[in-house]
């Protein structure tokens, strides 16, 4: 039972991971470059999450505010910060990117102040009995079901329509792409919309299993988004979902069986460590 | 159909193709052959609309596109078949067509497909499966076949033998000289010269970015020193 039970939390973990490293690893592979700010729109959606709830009573309208003022602020930051550097080194980008970062965590302080915020009344707190006393919150199916729903419907837009067709031609091969008359600068746009907006649904679903967002919640995701893409295949959506499944899952029970002489966060590391020792080109090659 | 004048194009500092000219019509093949780096891909990679050439002009068919970038070429009947094929891999066969034929509408988008499906039966059988799981040689008829998605009248394209087994070249070949037929215009890049000199209408031998040698196929393929002399094969 507590080998479910645990399975049961790194799959959790998993569906949080994955949200936060595919909008990561969608933009990594438009435009090469690590969007280390990604992580500052995972804990900006965590407070939206909260206000909102706060005020209106309604955490699915909080989710989906949040979703969308974070989508409309990642395009906004592709447009201010990195448009202007697209010519210029990768490692430019990266380092407009670490500011980034910094200067919302600082910017997260001054504006909700440096002790955090919780909900008032935390939605879904009640259990489930899924058989045999194996229990769940429903926050925790909750999370587990969004991140399903989002990631098939991703799924379904990108291999069933044409706009998203040419979305995932445009994430491989931007170059080859626009050959074919495709915008690649609504692509852009389009990416860091769906890639923000994924973050802030983690953001949500993480404060809904702590209670508790602050402004450096996102030190912590923003390494660990970069171990799993790169364990991923850096651009590969398929390996980015598994290794973010693997991550959880390595995590939940590394806490339990080696948690006395490995930090739970630092075993993400070791696993990366380990798994491209095996396999250097990353879970899935990227193509 | 085609006009190139004077153009020069290449990266930053690093000029790959000086002061080249040629007119090619539709139903031609016109091939462009030369030593690794003589410039070949640059020419291709301009007239593709992915290099801006930094002097000289390209006209298609009375219309200057020099400054265009790649994602208005189709608008003016230009496709691409890319160095390495180039085929998105984790997209399905299918998909790998319809992003070919963005441009078009619903109904063309279908008929075109199926006509690919057609001319390509191989790419019928795998139409669900993953582009990247196909051989080098099925990859190379998706990548003609993409191309050929949004009707082109101007077919450019990179090495289109290179890595791929020889009944497969003979295949690809045969494609081309049907292309041709209906009147495409297909400008031809290879390393394999034999075979490009067998269908090519007209020949370019660039050298160190410089064109080297310009006539007939006829005149390319009856005096072989020619073309040897360039490439010294």
């Amino acid at each position: 039972m507590l080998a479910l039970d645990l399975l049961l939390q790194g799959i959790v973990q998993g569906a949080i991971y994955a949200l936060i490293a595919l909008g990561l690893t969608l933009i990594y592979g438009l435009l090469r470059i690590l969007h280390v700010a990604h992580a500052a729109l995972f804990t900006l959606g965590g407070y939206i999450g909260v206000i909102v709830t706060n005020q209106t009573g309604s955490l699915a309208f909080a989710l989906v505010v949040s979703m969308v003022l974070v989508g409309v602020l990642g395009i906004l930051i592709y447009r201010v910060a990195y448009k202007p550097l697209l010519g210029k080194s990768p490692l430019v980008a990266l380092i407009a990117s670490i500011g980034l970062f910094i200067a919302f965590e600082e910017g997260f302080r001054i504006v909700f102040g440096s002790y955090g915020l919780s909900f008032e009344d935390p939605p879904l707190r009640t259990q489930v009995d899924l058989g045999g006393g194996l229990l769940i919150s429903h926050s925790r199916l909750l999370i587990v079901g969004m991140a399903v729903v989002i990631l098939s419907i991703l799924a379904w837009l990108s291999t069933r329509t044409r706009t998203g067709i040419a979305w995932k031609a445009t994430v491989t091969d931007p170059q080859i792409a626009s050959s074919f008359g495709i915008n690649i600068e609504r692509v852009r746009y389009l990416n860091f919309f769906i890639g923000s907006a994924l973050a802030a649904a983690a953001g949500v679903m993480v404060v809904l299993l702590t209670n508790l967002v602050e402004p450096t919640m996102g030190a912590v995701a923003s390494y660990k988004a970069l171990a799993i893409i790169v364990l991923g295949g850096l651009g590969s959506v398929r390996g980015t979902l598994v290794a973010a499944l693997a991550i959880g899952i390595v995590e939940s029970f590394g806490t339990v069986y080696i948690g006395h002489i490995l930090d739970r966060d630092a075993l993400a590391f070791a696993f990366l460590v380990v798994a491209l020792m095996v396999r250097p080109q990353g879970l899935f090659k990227a193509d | 159909m085609l006009q190139v004048k004077n153009i020069q194009c290449g990266y930053k500092d690093i000029v790959a193709v000086h002061d080249l000219s040629f007119e090619a019509a539709g139903g031609e093949v016109f091939a462009l052959i030369g030593a690794n780096g003589a410039g070949k891909t640059t020419t291709i990679m301009a007239l593709a609309g992915h290099i801006v050439p930094m002097r000289g002009s390209i006209i298609v068919e009375g219309h200057d596109i020099s400054s265009g970038r790649a994602q208005g070429r189709l608008a003016h009947g230009i496709a691409l078949v890319p160095e390495g094929r180039r085929v998105f891999p984790d997209l399905s066969v299918e998909n790998n067509l319809t992003v070919g034929g963005h441009t078009v509408g619903r109904e063309a988008l279908r008929s075109n497909r199926e006509n690919a499906y057609q001319i390509f039966p191989r790419l019928a059988e795998r139409r669900t499966q993953l582009a990247g799981s196909l051989s080098g040689g099925e990859q190379q008829m998706l990548a003609i076949a993409r191309a050929m998605m949004a009707s082109p009248r101007i077919l450019l394209v990179d090495e289109l033998s290179l890595g791929l087994m020889p009944k497969m070249v003979d295949e690809c070949y045969q494609v081309v000289d049907t292309l041709k037929q209906q009147g495409l215009l297909i400008i031809l890049v290879e390393q394999s010269t034999q075979r490009a000199l067998e269908v090519a209408d007209q020949v370019a031998v660039l050298e160190s970015g410089y064109l080297a040698w310009h006539g007939s196929g006829e005149s390319a393929r009856s005096d072989s020193s020619v073309v040897s002399a360039y490439l010294g094969n």
